[in-house]
């Protein structure tokens, strides 16, 4: 097999891939391997015009320093994208240079029963549709592969925060769909891939407009119009934010939003054009239920996952529901009202504060989101929990001797940590945190029938109810109705405690 | 088809199928079926979704008729019982792609003519005629569809590459789509002589 030379138009660099003739090949791109298999050589099939030519250096160039030299800039270009670092030239053909995949992000196992699908890489379209994960269907994905209901939640985070990036640096991806992300629910990951048709409107236009079943329906329901006309909608900012709610959607419910039972046309592809476009609905509607799936009609290997009375939308718990709601319901065909990312990975972080393990060892899930019953019970295999559950509800001070709720709970479990984001407002969880800020504070347990909590490196704890204060290395009790203060500092929090599943 | 091009044309759908079956894609919406045609015309396999899909062995007869006509009468029928129409309440299936492998001519020339329109009528995504070997007549084979590719040799290499281009033709609704509108057939591979 040859090893082509290729080199590079910016600064005369020099890479090699391995011709095996048989690339894998997208839409766009043929791609190779280097020899050491550190990176790849991506070839566009269609020469690039002088315009993308310039766009794509200039996304190996200046935003990949802007991004490297961002706070938390490693972060991003080692977890959280594939970014193009060169652009090259081989026989009048154009190409970038990206770093390869880590290898969490191609398959141990694959299929349960075949190796089919073994060192292949993990597309996020393998963990969006419910078939992949039914032990029933004859080519269902191993166990080992699938993770628990909380992997997808920081699946989903990490997307939020890479489309947060792009959007700050004034990008979008327009093309963002299960094709382009690939996820590990096992280490609990996923990387934006195919980073070379980033739009800027006005400057840079969209060369697509993106894949289906993530397309806004504005972009569809203006794509018969001619592309310089002005009420042609193409690919933005706002359409990253559908395709990526159309993404957090189908990782948590397996399941597409907008396609239900309803037809609008006979014609299939007029019929799909429709409710996807113009007369897009989403398919749990709290008042317009004629989208709801007919579960008749849906393949048997999805029906779990498909019945939207049994999983409803809202076991995703409060905020996520908020921000659906606000996405496909009011933002469907309003785009300005689409939630941003950094809205998205707040909800989705405060969301995995309500989550409780169920406590059946085979429930495939693992995880669910606290549904604000006495009561409590998982969604997805019905056990009920057992023993009591400590739920803590978060305060600010909005003035001396005045607390505000923050709409913001935390859900207690054996061996649950307590972090600086809980206990101080001025610290926010996300990608910026310091490695110091990671370390728990301290952590819940059950221990002798009494829930308690176990400061570790609060100076300031204090019990409100007994007015005590609980030092280092002690423990301070969990009851219903008690308070504590977390810190003293500025910012810091007062926890209320209620005891439910008495 | 008998001999070796009938062994690669079995080697390729087999490479095929499994290229099919590691695309998440695929395994979502792709229905397979496959009728056998020569002196009888037979449903080898009936229309079964890609993941419990098993590719049998493609046998035929060393010589006899090629009953091109009746296959088409079969699909016909089929086409019409299986493939779900849209109505009020429920949604229809995607477009059917027909491909047709041939390496002779129809010899019932006059059912062959009766059913082109009829195919024709059914409305599918795309008809595709693969004709191998230097019997095959193109001619009539146009008369069904304008995308008739011509396999001078039926070799394995040579078919592989044709089955990969079907297989990019079947996935493509899952690929970005361009600013532009055409849903086009992607180019097929540029060793096969296309005939014009």
């Amino acid at each position: 097999m040859p090893t082509i030379t290729v080199k590079s138009i910016i600064n005369g660099s020099t890479y090699q891939y391995v011709d095996n003739g048989e690339p894998k090949s997208g839409t766009a791109k043929n791609v190779y391997f280097s020899p050491d298999k550190k990176y790849v050589v991506a070839i566009f099939k269609k020469t690039p015009d002088f315009t993308q030519k310039q766009r794509l250096i200039k996304i190996a160039t200046d935003h990949l320093n802007r991004i490297r030299n961002s706070e938390g800039g490693d972060y991003y270009i080692d977890e959280l994208f594939r970014w193009p670092t060169d652009v090259v030239e081989y026989n009048k053909q154009i190409g970038i240079i990206v770093p390869l995949y880590k290898p969490n992000y191609f398959f141990k196992k694959g299929y349960s029963n075949q190796d089919l699908i073994k060192g292949d890489e993990k597309n996020g379209k393998w963990f969006a549709g419910a078939k992949f994960r039914n032990k029933q269907f004859p080519l269902s994905l191993d166990g080992s592969e699938l993770g628990t209901w909380l992997s997808y939640f920081q699946i989903c985070v990490n997307i939020a925060r890479g489309v947060k990036k792009l959007h700050q640096m004034g990008l979008s991806h327009s093309d963002l769909s299960y094709n382009n992300v690939l996820v590990d629910p096992v280490d609990k990951s996923a990387v934006i891939i195919d980073l070379d048709s980033l739009v800027v409107p006005g400057i840079w236009p969209a060369d697509v407009i993106g894949t289906a079943d993530f397309i806004a329906p504005e972009v569809l329901a203006t794509k018969h119009l001619d592309i310089k006309d002005p009420k042609r909608k193409l690919p933005s900012r706002l359409t990253d934010l559908h395709a990526f709610a159309c993404l957090v959607y189908m990782f948590l419910l397996h399941r597409h939003p907008l396609k239900g039972g309803k037809v609008h046309d006979l014609d299939t592809e007029k019929d799909d054009l429709l409710s996807m476009g113009e007369k897009a609905l989403f398919i749990e509607h709290p008042t317009d239920a004629t989208n709801r799936p007919k579960l008749n009609q849906v393949s048997k290997w999805d029906l779990f996952w498909a019945d939207v009375n049994k999983l409803p939308y809202t076991i995703t718990g409060p905020y996520l529901k908020d921000l659906f709601d606000q996405v496909f319901i009011k933002g469907l065909h309003t785009p300005t009202e689409r939630p941003t990312a950094d809205q998205w990975e707040q909800a989705l972080l405060k969301t995995t504060d309500l989550m409780q393990p169920c406590s059946n060892k085979n429930c495939e899930q693992k995880w669910y989101v606290f549904d604000n019953t006495n009561t409590p019970k998982c969604p997805f295999c019905g056990t009920k929990h057992t023993g009591t559950l400590p739920v803590l509800d978060l305060y600010y001070q909005f003035k001396p001797t005045v607390w505000k709720p923050e709409n913001h709970r935390l859900m207690v479990y054996s061996n649950q940590y307590l972090f600086q984001w809980h206990v101080n407002r001025n610290v926010t969880r996300n990608e910026r945190l310091s490695a110091e800020q990671k370390i728990p504070v301290g952590y819940f347990t059950f221990h002798n029938q009494k829930w308690v909590l176990v400061n570790q490196k609060l100076t300031s704890l204090k019990d409100l109810t007994d007015d005590k204060e609980i030092p280092i290395g002690q423990m301070v009790e969990l009851t219903d109705g008690k308070k504590l203060l977390l810190s003293k500092e500025d910012g810091g929090r007062v926890v209320v405690i209620t005891m439910a599943n008495k | 088809m008998y001999g070796e091009p009938i062994q690669a044309l079995n080697n390729a759908l087999s490479s095929m199928v499994n290229t099919l079956r590691s695309d998440a894609h695929a395994l979502d919406s792709l229905w397979i079926s496959i009728v056998t045609f020569d002196r009888e015309v037979n449903e080898l396999v009936p229309l079964t979704e890609l993941a419990s899909f098993q590719l049998p062995e493609i046998v035929c007869p060393q010589s006899g008729p090629t009953h091109t006509g009746k296959a088409l009468e079969m699909l016909y029928q089929k086409v019409k019982n299986e493939v779900i129409k849209g109505d009020a309440t429920q949604k229809g299936d995607w477009k059917p792609l027909l491909f047709l492998f041939t390496d002779g001519k129809p010899n019932d020339l006059q059912l062959y003519r009766e059913m082109v329109p009829k195919i024709q009528s059914l409305n599918f995504g795309a008809i595709v005629c693969c004709a191998a070997g230097n019997l095959a007549d193109d001619s009539l084979l146009k008369e069904l569809t304008s995308d008739v590719l011509h396999l001078d040799t039926a070799d394995s290499a040579t078919l592989k590459q044709f089955f990969k281009w079907v297989s990019e033709t079947i996935e493509q609704g899952n690929k970005s789509q361009g600013t532009g509108e055409s849903m086009a057939l992607p180019p097929p591979p540029k060793e096969i002589t296309i005939v014009i």
